[in-house]
């Protein structure tokens, strides 16, 4: 319960205290502190025997209400541990930023949606984490206080809300059919023949999942990613990418597997149509990062790819197809979160936002350029390394998917010669171009939470078999 | 106890200690890594020896990685553990002025392990794991000179590894699909091979077989292996060319074995294939002026005649054995005397600095250890009786007699390519004797082109030449006792067929077919090289530059072209929405009260001024991105400035006396001319 008023304390008490903000070592002491509370406090959550509860109502008929479940402790675990790295990283990252009191603010606030979003219990809770993550995160957006991250930040904000909207519209609709709306593995029972049958009911998921899919990057709404991740700070861009797109697919996994259910929606166009977007995106998503020369926006494409392959393995709706969804979404978590602090890296040593502009990086930066490498193996898929596992049950899901199911891995597979050739480039030019004689290795202080992505990387590929184990209860109980 | 987990985790210690030694160390990452190499030799040779140690099993990592170690694997891991030691005797010396000993030798420890992976795997998921593995990490060795050859191949060579890799998982994907095991054994024995659709199941095995050709060398993905191999450091392009080739035909061999196992379209197709690479590396070899580059197209060409034998082993049925035999023995062939071929060029390479034949003219000179192993090697790839060479090509060339026979009793079945497919068995035979007398000779007995000591090297590198060439005599030389032991031992787990009595290698007709193919040699070398390849005593290459596949077809094709058109497609889907938000703003939802922006001076200048600005805003973002055009002011107003200038100029002017009579002037000349017309 602590999970949901202690970040917005922590973040209200940094923003109150004057002297806290400014006095930059009281400030790094309180921020330190209040991420591992926090963090703590998620992983405390996620590991205990899970609780339900409900704080208030906003109508007789409208609860809000938190629940763990296994959903939500592989959530929570894997937003605890990415926003601390990133945070620690931050430190090195903002420690010439006289502002940088104000981004902590944010950043503490908005790990309170985060973790709300994970607790959730009902739909409409969701929608209003769902939305509080929006604005807190916009902030992230915002705060360069350029015109160009303030067009940015209002392009986030109008395809997220939008989005939303879309969704907030399904509840309209779906409360109409189910009071409440609490979850439920394998969907509540909605269909009644009162409120008009099963094609409204289809088409408003449909929508539901296009609004939703508006904070996962899915086609037609993924415009805002490359334009929001070039100009926020590399920190928020990594939770940005790493964890904040994710929200967006757990929205998705909570709809189709816990409020309309996996077996209304097999076989029906959405979940073909579903398919088609998410493919279309993963396509999309490569080859303009393949095109793309800044850095920072390449990735940003590549995230719009990647988050792709995590809704086409939630379409789907097979036990192998969602494992490689769920291993996804942690995996790429790590690895895009590395990818992002990387370049971030690159920009506080090099200034340089171009990948031509990065030659012989990697003779000046070698940690930081190898654990690039190492996120660049994974995401292309390169066993031993993690990215390679996930796509492997998400090409081996789509076994009954029909006309797709060769169709799918192939898209899978030409995205990823495309992830080969927009992350390895920047590897290869680095680590094989004359050196770069005024460039200096990152502080340890960013180059630490770097070398520990880039094992768990590693590792999580690895003991892909353990975490499967863990994951497994999540797929028996919906399908 | 089961050696297979001890197998692989030797050399990935070794890799992570090298790794970490850095550049600090000087030689010790050549020793640990030397060490790790022998370890893992007398783990497998005692394996072999002893007949036990290495069993079935599987480790939980990654997914599940499921190992096998019986026939060919029990044969093959000892000798590539051989290899790489070998390899890694001559490192200290070769490699001792090298920049990065660790990364050449971390990376060498993991092809290493990719390679044993690959060889021990019992099922297809594991021989992906371990393939990609060894495809990524022999990368560093392309790279590793750093010079611009280097990268450019290196380029080439991930290029080609990633897209084969990812080629063969689409292909084990649409197994998979098919509701094929992914075990080999369960595809051999259990899999009923009729209940699919063929078309799909030849479509897995085309994607699969794109995979294993791409790493095999095989036309028309040979491209890349001329120019990486000889880039590499010679201990790394013996392994590479000796070795790692090996696991794309080892891919092949299984499939046919498994999956194809009596498919003729299957065995057709790889046949051709085989054909034509085997002419071609010989005709490239022939043609080529640079050491490496020669033994590198001869690896096309020797790559060509194994796949003859494994499109062979589809087509025979079950009449395969002496297929398999032939192909097994051409691969282990094949992987030692590349193996002392390029460390000799190796040492040509280190003492002379150049791989230049026409320069290396007569350096070999005086050394007599290098030039009998480079003899060793030569003789035994020409096929010569007394070679190793020589057996397996019997081998192989007795099966392309044993199918045309089978064919003629067939019906339906066409001769004539089969003729053709022996003799150009054997006129790519000859050539393969040709070239290797070409490099012979110029190297070993012609007049030094320059002068210099004769070549030296150090006890370690002199055992890494003279042991496999012994072991090359002692398989050439005793066929019956060890050869066919050995061959015995790979046959089970490829075929079901056995000897009915042993083959006489020696016998009239396998001579004969040997002597023709010796005699053609001869006569490509009298009358081809000597008075065709050769200009005023220089080699020269016939081939125009014009004639290279990648430069002019794939990276155009892949690089260019493809990106670009696809490029567009998603570029005009990625901005639909964008595109449209910005119509309507156009259209029907336009900003209101907005103030409008004052116009600085005229018009004409304003306008003007903001194009000026936009041009330099232009340039800045393109031609003069490192070194954009500053400017502190606006066009719009450097120009409105100037025309008040301009306009108080022309009141003083026109106020004035002066202008007034101009005026009157110009009227009187104005009435004078129309008085006068």
């Amino acid at each position: 319960m602590e999970l949901i008023w202690l970040p917005f304390l922590l973040g209200v008490l940094l923003l109150v205290l004057r002297p806290l903000r400014e006095n930059a070592k009281a400030r790094t002491a309180y921020v330190t502190a209040s991420l591992l509370l926090e963090c703590g406090a998620a992983v405390r959550t996620a590991l205990g025997p899970g609780f339900s509860l409900t704080l208030g109502h906003l109508a007789d008929n409208l609860l809000i209400a938190v629940k763990v479940d296994s959903l939500s402790r592989v959530f929570l675990v894997m937003g605890a541990a990415i926003w601390l790295l990133a945070g620690v990283f931050a430190f090195g990252y903002l420690r010439d930023d006289k502002r940088s009191g104000w981004f902590f603010v944010v950043y503490l606030l908005a790990f309170g949606a985060l973790c709300g979003i994970a607790c959730s219990a009902n739909l409409v809770t969701l929608y209003l984490f769902f939305e509080a993550l929006t604005l807190t995160s916009s902030l992230l957006v915002f705060y360069p206080c350029t015109h160009e991250a303030a067009m940015a930040g209002l392009k986030y904000l109008f395809y997220s809300i939008g989005g939303a909207f879309l969704a907030l519209l399904g509840i309209f609709f779906l409360t109409r059919m189910n009071e409440g709306l609490f979850f439920l593995p394998g969907g509540v029972a909605l269909y009644t023949e009162a409120v008009g049958g099963d094609g409204v009911l289809l088409l408003i998921t449909f929508l539901m999942l296009i609004g939703v899919g508006a904070k996962a990057g899915m086609y037609p709404l993924h415009g805002w990613l490359p334009t929001a991740h070039p100009v926020a700070p590399a920190p928020a861009s990594a939770v940005l990418s790493g964890l904040i797109v994710k929200a967006g697919v757990f929205f998705a996994i909570r709809i189709v597997y816990y409020i309309v259910g996996a077996e209304t929606l097999r076989g029906t166009w959405v979940q073909y149509a579903w398919m088609v977007l998410a493919l279309v995106t993963v396509f999309i998503g490569s080859m303009l990062a393949y095109m793309e020369p800044v850095l920072k926006k390449r990735l940003a494409y590549s995230t719009v790819s990647q988050v792709s392959y995590i809704l086409f393995g939630l379409s789907l709706l097979t036990n192998a197809g969602m494992w490689g969804a769920l291993l996804h979404m942690i995996y790429h978590a790590v690895a895009k979160c590395g990818l992002f602090l990387c370049a971030g890296a690159f920009i506080t040593q090099t200034g340089c936002t171009r990948v031509d502009d990065l030659r012989g990086v990697g003779k000046a930066m070698p940690v930081t350029t190898a654990c690039f490498a190492a996120f660049a193996l994974s995401l292309v898929g390169i066993p031993p390394f993690s990215g390679f596992v996930s796509k492997w049950y998400l090409a081996i899901g789509a076994h009954d998917a029909g006309m797709l199911a060769l169709i799918g891995p192939a898209v899978l597979l030409i995205s990823a010669l495309l992830t080969a050739g927009y992350l390895f480039p920047p590897v290869v030019r680095g680590f094989f171009a004359p050196a770069r004689p005024d460039t200096a290795e990152a502080p340890a202080v960013m180059t630490l939470p770097l070398v520990v992505l880039a094992v768990l990387t590693l590792a999580l590929g690895l003991a892909s078999l353990p975490l499967l184990e863990i994951l497994s209860p999540i797929t028996r109980a919906v399908l | 106890m089961n050696l297979i987990p001890l197998l692989l985790a030797v050399p990935l210690c070794g890799a992570l200690c090298t790794a970490l030694c850095g550049k600090k160390y000087g030689r010790l990452p050549h020793y640990i890594a030397l060490a790790a190499e022998a370890v893992t030799l007398a783990l497998s040779a005692a394996a072999l020896l002893g007949g036990h140690g290495l069993d079935d099993c599987a480790l939980h990592l990654i997914g599940f990685l499921s190992f096998a170690a019986n026939g060919f694997r029990l044969v093959w891991v000892p000798l590539i553990c051989f290899a790489f030691t070998m390899s890694g005797l001559m490192c200290p010396e070769y490699l001792s002025h090298s920049h990065a000993p660790a990364r050449y030798q971390a990376a060498t420890l993991l092809t290493l392990t990719g390679t044993l992976g690959v060889f021990l795997s019992a099922d297809l998921f594991t021989f992906f794991v371990f393939f990609e593995l060894m495809s990524l990490s022999s990368w560093l060795w392309v790279i590793h000179e750093e010079t611009d050859g280097a990268k450019y191949a290196a380029d080439t060579y991930l290029a080609v590894a990633v897209l084969g890799g990812l080629v063969m998982l689409m292909g084990i994907f649409t197994l998979w699909n098919l509701g094929v095991p992914m075990d080999f054994t369960e595809i051999r024995f259990l899999w009923d091979y009729l209940s699919v659709p063929q078309g799909m199941l030849y479509l897995a095995g085309g994607l699969m077989l794109f995979g294993f050709a791409a790493k095999a060398g095989l036309f028309p993905l040979h491209f890349w292996l001329p120019m990486a191999h000889p880039v590499a450091p010679a201990p790394a392009s013996a392994l590479l060319s000796g070795v790692l080739t090996k696991c794309g035909v080892m891919g092949m061999l299984l499939l046919s074995a498994t999956l194809f196992r009596w498919d003729f379209r299957w065995g057709e197709v790889v046949l051709g294939l085989g054909v034509v690479t085997m002419l071609l590396g010989a005709v490239l070899a022939l043609c080529s002026v640079d050491l490496k580059r020669t033994l590198a197209c001869s690896s096309v060409s020797q790559i060509g005649f194994i796949v003859v034998g494994v499109g062979l082993k589809s087509l025979l049925g079950l009449e395969d054995v002496l297929a398999v035999r032939g192909t097994m023995l051409h691969m282990m062939n094949h992987t030692l005397i590349k193996l002392v071929l390029f460390l000799a060029a190796g040492v040509f390479a280190m003492n002379r600095g150049t791989l230049d034949l026409n320069r290396l003219r007569g350096a070999g000179r005086g050394n007599l250890p290098l030039m009998l192993c480079f003899l060793t090697g030569a003789y035994s790839v020409a096929g010569i009786p007394g070679g190793s060479g020589y057996l397996s090509k019997t081998m192989l060339h007795e099966a392309i007699v044993e199918y045309t026979q089978l064919a003629e009793h067939a019906q339906g079945v066409m001769l004539i390519p089969l003729h053709v497919v022996e003799w150009t068995f054997l006129f790519s035979g000859g050539l393969t004797l040709a070239y290797m007398l070409k490099l012979f000779v110029t190297l070993f007995v012609m007049k030094p082109a320059e002068t210099g000591k004769p070549l030296r090297m150090n006890a370690a590198t002199t055992a890494a030449l003279v042991v496999p060439s012994a072991v090359l005599w002692a398989l050439g030389l005793s066929a019956h006792p060890l050869t066919d032991k050995i061959l015995d031992m790979a046959r089970p787990t490829l075929t079901d067929g056995t000897m009915e009595h042993a083959l006489q290698y020696f016998s009239p007709t396998n001579l004969s077919g040997a002597c023709i193919s010796i005699a053609i040699g001869l006569a490509a070398y009298l009358l081809v090289v000597r008075p065709l390849l050769t200009r005023e005593g220089n080699l020269i290459n016939i081939i125009p530059g014009w004639c290279d596949l990648e430069s002019k077809v794939y990276r155009p094709f892949f690089l260019c072209l493809l990106p670009n058109a696809a490029g567009l497609v998603c570029r005009l889907l990625d901005c639909s929405l964008d595109g449209f938000v910005v119509l309507l703003r156009k259209a029907v939802l336009r900003d209101l009260g907005r103030p409008k922006r004052a116009v600085a001076g005229l018009w004409l200048t304003d306008a003007l001024g903001r194009l000026c600005d936009k041009a330099v805003a232009l340039l800045n973002r393109t031609l003069r991105r490192k070194e954009p055009i500053v400017r502190r002011r606006s066009f719009v107003y450097s120009f409105a400035e100037k025309e008040r200038e301009l306009a108080a100029a022309g009141r003083l002017i026109t106020a004035s006396l002066s202008f007034g009579m101009l005026l009157a002037c110009a009227g009187l000349v104005a009435t004078l001319l129309y008085l006068l017309f």
